[in-house]
């Protein structure tokens, strides 16, 4: 058997589709040239330093070959004492230039990264809401964990490596040729089998690389499904096919190693190979040359041991080559988010009032299919409308235009006669909040998790927002107060209290119209009970827009407008649609019995 | 042991009662391997040390100005070229081959373990760690074993190539091997300062990451509400701390890197000092000199393994207590039973609240405080996590059967079902009766815009059974997940099915229809359904109260709302202080219409128009 075919599976394959654009490659080449331009004086000083550092190491074979050269041709003076003093200076020198280069090439590396990834969430938080709620945010995600961790790999040491290898080959190279011209020569004689040998596995190898990580990160990750749904996998007996489906994935992932493991059984040799033939060519053509009386033997000398110091560098370019072409998939990805125009508006359209008002809206997802058609809808300040439906009838859709997140596509939806989708995010909020079943916690201390709301808040006002929303007793007896960590890692809040949190928020904001979608109902309606005082206080003396789960919130409303197929079927209160006899009163009768 | 023969048919049993004890067990199952390993190794590196005898031939031949030798020192070369690259290439290979074979195994022991213990692993601290085994320390453990004999291979050669070099050249080589214990020494207390500098970078880059993916995970919020400034702030700072650690650690790491150069540095100019007054004195050769001088510049090779080591046993070492840990967790309560494996069929009863559900019924139970309904639903599934009196199905204690008869009799569907990913065909394929085709039960538990929103939003799924479902079914909405969670119970079609809260997120229209659903699906079936909503209630043939731990009233729903108060106030959206108002103006008794505000805002007056509505209908 020669050579293994690449697995039929690849584990790296995308299985959701790309919600948001991928950089183009003049975008990726404008933002490294930039990236570039940047870092220049960094890029110059390690250029410096590793140029010491290389012509320091190059003193050791200089000075032997010069000592062979005299010892050999009989010399009694061989000025040892002044040689040696050379060298302890050269290599003081070169330990302290190879240092530098470390260091100075972790720093560039690092700056980079941090100027990548701070970059990237910049334009991240600045993308437009209504992007965010169709792209959602798992490409986003997968773009700032994934792609920025192998970028990191890129960026810290592939680049910083690089250019250190590429001007070391360099300057062994050129101190080889000043040495002895043809010996510089006899070196190129290796060149078409390394190059051969690196085209054939540069080719494969990147995506090969890409497959075997995904691969096992997909074991890792079958296992730590396994635990997180163990009740799940016990109840439904599913134990032996999570340890089957385990094998498979170790299957696949080991079925890449021995892929990768291939492609590199053909690019070592090639590549010890190389170096021998470098060796062997500066010995041989260096020896005829010798006896021929063409070079010292001196010259020889020095040009065999620089022969053997290319091995280091030629291995570190091969070594972190391919890691800069994973770094340009993800780059394109990172790069991506820039192409996306964020949302401007005019600020200079400001509402007048609190009137709120879709004319005539139409609106879809898809080019071709309206998910709402020709819906107009008045709300008065201070009302209370309830939307209610089937699900997919168009609801929350009509919810998050009232929001502004979208704008419709034909009509017009005003906010005290001001059009939203022509207004700027950031004002839409400060009149209009959506509340939705997404109550993230964010990693950080109770005081961060509710200043987002009212950046500048005192901390008076944050416990008059908790007092407002029930939530103040439980946030006293922390331990740490409004410093409690809280999210992921910290402390843990409850369902309910998460949703205080959500609510506290609502207050310090303190939109005049709210727009709920079921924003109670991932919570165990045994614990909603609670809730609903919080939110009803809330909410009192704003404009309020429902869309209704329960159809006690529909009962409380002043108006009710049911939705049916992307439009408004019914409208009005809950006496007058209960008398009607139409949908609502056949639903309302089914939840009484 | 080949790549291609992963993974093992059987991981084996493993030595998990230390660290070390558990690498141990490691390298003795793959010995072959080990061996292998150092074999190719020694070929490896004692060719590499073959070269400056080579080259040294070379100058020799040119100093006697013989163009035959020089030409065997070519064929020496060429035959160097080949043993290091056929070395190189077979012990990567072998070496590779190790790490993934110890790799496959400790996720093999993991994935059976976490299978064993189910349940019992959600609530224990241990989650997490079987996670972290999984995702780190598997590396680690596999980099040490894979190392230990390149390492065997590489100090071989060492100590193989200083003998040589005494024997070679006496004067030099003691030189040289004096030096080389010194060499391969010197970094190594500089090394657990570097990698704990390295730690630090990796938990500060872990934290900035975190916040970063917690940023946008909560961006929607973020966006909608504000106070992005805040967390780029925060994040900018997180970021600016992640780049001074690596500095900081990268500064240790090029102290070790210009100490690395130095000191052989140094042996290099004591070779030449000592070698140079040799050979003016012809005590040696220039050959000889130059072989020991590129002898020396070689050495640097196989002495990086000795710091290769050091890291990898230091990093492994935790590695391998926590999975030794983890392998050796145990479940509570044991699996097998005292009892035959036999599905008894009848009633089932819970001697703790004194709850019936009949064979054959659809029964609700209302329960005020949501954790005690969860302990009621582990209860009724037997091998509960707490001890306790068994739940009895026919009269047979649940925790005398083993557990897997246990789970097919009863199927109990938690408050929070996992969705685990795979494609919808995938997730739907469990064991089942056979008795409910997926059809009906997606069907039943209103599925239909699932499957549409599926459709839409996968690749290339034309079939929504082929469209693929994320971890924990992420993309879904919270109704969707239940729908889902449900119809997948219900396809099971298990002798007793135990719900509990099936549909609190899903809307009232669709609730209704699901009611409709789940009892034409289950007819003749026994089901309990722990829930609070009437319009499951009033679909029940009997509904259980159940209140501080044991069954208050039984009957059915219109009845109970009428007659029990302590039903109406969890059933209805009554709130405590109202019910204690309620309690202190009537003495417990059904409310009447004169002592309460007739304020339409107040939860009290729903519960009086539902009561007019009920009175109404009856």
């Amino acid at each position: 058997m020669i050579g293994v075919a690449p697995p039929a599976y690849d584990p790296a394959a995308p299985t959701t589709a790309n919600t948001l654009p991928v950089g183009a490659p003049a975008t990726v080449r404008a933002y490294v040239a930039e990236l570039f331009r940047r870092h220049r004086r960094a890029f110059a000083l390690l250029i410096a330093v590793n140029t010491i550092a290389v012509v320091a190491s190059m003193a050791g074979p200089y000075l032997l070959g010069e000592l062979v050269e005299r010892v050999s041709d009989g010399a009694r003076e061989l000025h040892l004492e002044l040689t040696a003093g050379v060298f302890v200076v050269a290599l003081v020198v070169q330990a302290v230039f190879v240092r530098e280069v470390r260091l100075r090439g972790a720093m560039l590396g690092e700056r980079m990264l941090a100027d990548l990834r701070e970059d990237f969430l910049v334009r991240s938080v600045g993308l437009p809401p209504g992007v965010l709620e169709r792209a959602g945010t798992g490409d986003l995600l997968s773009r700032i964990t994934t792609d920025i961790d192998r970028l990191g790999n890129a960026m810290r040491e592939a680049v910083p490596q690089l250019a250190i290898g590429v001007v070391w080959v360099a300057l062994l190279l050129g101190g080889l040729a000043v040495t002895a011209p043809p010996l510089a020569l006899a070196v190129l004689l290796a060149l078409p089998l390394l190059v051969a040998g690196c085209r054939w596995y540069f080719k494969r190898a990147p995506s090969a690389y890409r497959s075997e990580s995904a691969g096992y990160a997909a074991v890792a990750a079958a296992l730590a499904e396994t635990v997180d749904a163990g009740r799940t996998v016990e109840a439904h007996r599913l134990g032996a096919r999570r340890i089957e489906l385990s094998n498979q994935r170790i299957r696949e992932w080991t079925a890449w190693e021995r892929y990768t493991l291939w492609l590199r059984s053909v690019l070592f040799p090639v590549i010890n190979f190389t170096h021998t033939m470098v060796l062997g060519a500066v010995l041989i053509v260096g020896g005829v040359f010798v006896l021929q009386g063409w070079i010292g033997l001196g010259q020889l000398t020095t040009g065999a041991l620089i022969a053997q110091m290319l091995v280091e560098p030629v291995n570190l370019i091969l070594r972190w080559y391919d890691e800069l072409q994973v770094a340009e998939v993800s780059l394109a990805r990172l790069v991506g988010v820039r192409d996306i125009e964020p949302g401007a508006g005019d600020p200079n359209v400001a509402p007048d009032g609190r009137h709120v008002h879709a004319e005539q809206v139409r609106f879809g997802y898809r080019e071709g299919v309206d998910v709402l058609r020709k819906v107009s809808l008045e709300v008065a300040p201070g009302t209370r409308l309830a939307l209610v439906g089937p699900s997919g009838a168009g609801k929350s859709t009509l919810g998050r235009l009232l929001a502004g997140i979208y704008a419709p596509r034909d009509g017009r939806i005003t906010l005290g006669g001001a059009e939203l989708s022509r207004m700027p995010a950031e004002d839409v909020r400060s009149h209009v909040a959506l509340v939705n079943q997404e109550h993230h916690v964010f990693v950080g201390s109770l005081r961060d998790n509710l200043r987002l709301a009212r950046t500048h808040a005192e901390d008076a006002e944050l416990w008059a927002a908790l007092g407002a929303v029930d939530a103040d007793s439980w946030a006293r007896a922390l331990d740490e107060g409004l410093d409690t960590e809280v999210g992921s890692g910290g402390f843990t809040l409850t369902p309910a209290q998460a949703q205080q949190i959500a609510l506290a928020r609502l207050v310090l904001a303190d939109p005049h119209t709210l727009v709920l979608d079921e924003a109670t109902s991932l919570l165990d309606p045994r614990a909603a009970r609670h809730l609903e005082r919080s939110l009803a206080r809330v909410l009192d003396g704003r404009t309020v827009v429902a869309i209704a789960h329960r159809l006690h919130t529909a009962h409380d409303a002043d108006v009710i407008a049911v939705v049916e197929d992307g439009r408004i079927s019914e409208l009005g209160s809950h006496d007058q649609l209960v008398a009607a006899e139409g949908a609502y009163a056949a639903l309302w009768r089914s939840w009484h019995g | 042991m080949q790549i291609q023969d992963l993974p093992f048919q059987d991981p084996g049993v493993p030595d998990a009662r230390s660290g070390p004890r558990f690498l141990w067990w490691l390298g003795r199952n793959q010995l072959g391997g080990q061996f292998k390993s150092l074999a190719w190794g020694l070929l490896h590196f004692t060719s590499v040390a073959g070269l400056p005898f080579c080259v040294g031939v070379a100058i020799e031949a040119v100093v006697a100005r013989s163009g035959t030798r020089l030409a065997l020192s070519g064929a020496l070369l060429a035959l160097c070229g080949v043993t290091i690259a056929l070395g190189d290439n077979f012990l990567h290979r072998t070496a590779v081959t190790n790490w993934i074979t110890a790799a496959a195994r400790v996720q093999q022991l993991l994935a059976r373990k976490t299978a064993q213990l189910g349940s019992a692993l959600t609530r224990r601290v241990a989650a997490g760690e079987v996670v972290a085994v999984s995702t780190g320390d598997v590396e680690k453990i596999g980099w040490f074993v894979e190392a230990v004999s390149r390492f065997t291979a590489a100090a071989l050669t060492v100590v193989l190539v200083c003998v040589a070099l005494v024997v070679y050249q006496p004067a030099l080589g003691i030189v040289v091997a004096i030096g080389v214990p010194v060499l391969a020494l010197a970094v190594l207390p500089l090394l657990p300062r570097a990698t704990r500098r390295a730690d630090e970078q990796r938990e500060k880059a872990g934290r900035a990451t975190e916040l970063a993916s917690d940023t946008v995970a909560g961006l929607r919020v973020l966006r909608g509400i504000g106070g992005e400034d805040l967390f780029l702030d925060r994040y900018r700072r997180a970021s600016q701390e992640v780049r001074h650690a690596a500095v900081r650690s990268a500064r240790m790491w090029a102290l070790i890197s210009a100490i690395q150069v130095l000191l052989p540095g140094l042996l290099m100019i004591a070779v030449v000092w000592y070698g140079v007054g040799l050979a003016r004195d012809g005590r040696i050769t220039v050959g000889e000199l130059v072989t020991v001088y590129s002898a020396v510049m070689l050495l640097g090779y196989p002495l990086r393994h000795f710091e290769e080591i050091a890291m990898a046993y230091s990093f492994s070492r935790p590695s391998a207590k926590r999975a030794a840990r983890v392998l050796s967790l145990e479940r509570a309560t044991a699996t097998e039973g005292s009892r035959e494996a036999a599905v008894p069929s009848g009633d089932l009863y819970d001697p703790a609240t004194g709850l019936l559900a009949p064979a054959g019924c659809l029964t609700a139970v209302v329960c005020g405080d949501p954790d005690a309904a969860g302990r009621l639903a582990e209860r009724l599934g037997g091998h509960a996590p707490e001890e306790g009196t068994s739940a009895l199905l026919a009269g047979v204690p649940l925790d005398e059967l083993p557990l897997d008869s246990a789970r097919t009799a009863v199927l109990v569907q938690d408050k929070d079902p996992v969705l685990l990913s795979g494609t919808l065909r995938e997730l739907l394929d469990v064991p089942a009766s056979g008795g409910v085709t997926a059809e009906e039960a997606l069907a039943a538990a209103q599925c239909g815009d699932v499957l549409e929103a599926l459709a839409q939003g996968s690749l290339d799924a034309e079939d929504p059974l082929d469209a693929r479902i994320t971890e924990r079914g992420r993309s879904l909405s919270g109704g969707q997940r239940q729908r889902l969670a449900l119809a997948r119970s219900l396809i099971t079609d298990p002798e007793v099915l135990v719900l509990d809260e099936p549909t609190s997120a899903v809307d009232s229209h669709t609730e209704a229809r699901i009611a409709d659903g789940i009892r034409s699906l289950r007819a003749g079936r026994t089901t309990v359904v722990l829930t609070s909503s009437p319009l499951l209630l009033d679909l029940a043939e009997r509904v259980v109260l159940v209140h501080e731990g044991e069954v208050a009233a039984v009957g059915v729903h219109r009845e109970l709302v009428r007659k029990e108060p302590r039903y109406r106030t969890v059933v209805t959206r009554e709130t405590d202080e109202e019910t204690a108002a309620d309690a202190l103006g009537n003495g417990g008794a059904a409310p009447r219409e004169d002592t309460v505000p007739k304020d339409r805002r107040t939860a009290l007056s729903d519960v009086l128009d539902e009561l007019e509505e009920i009175e109404e209908t009856a």
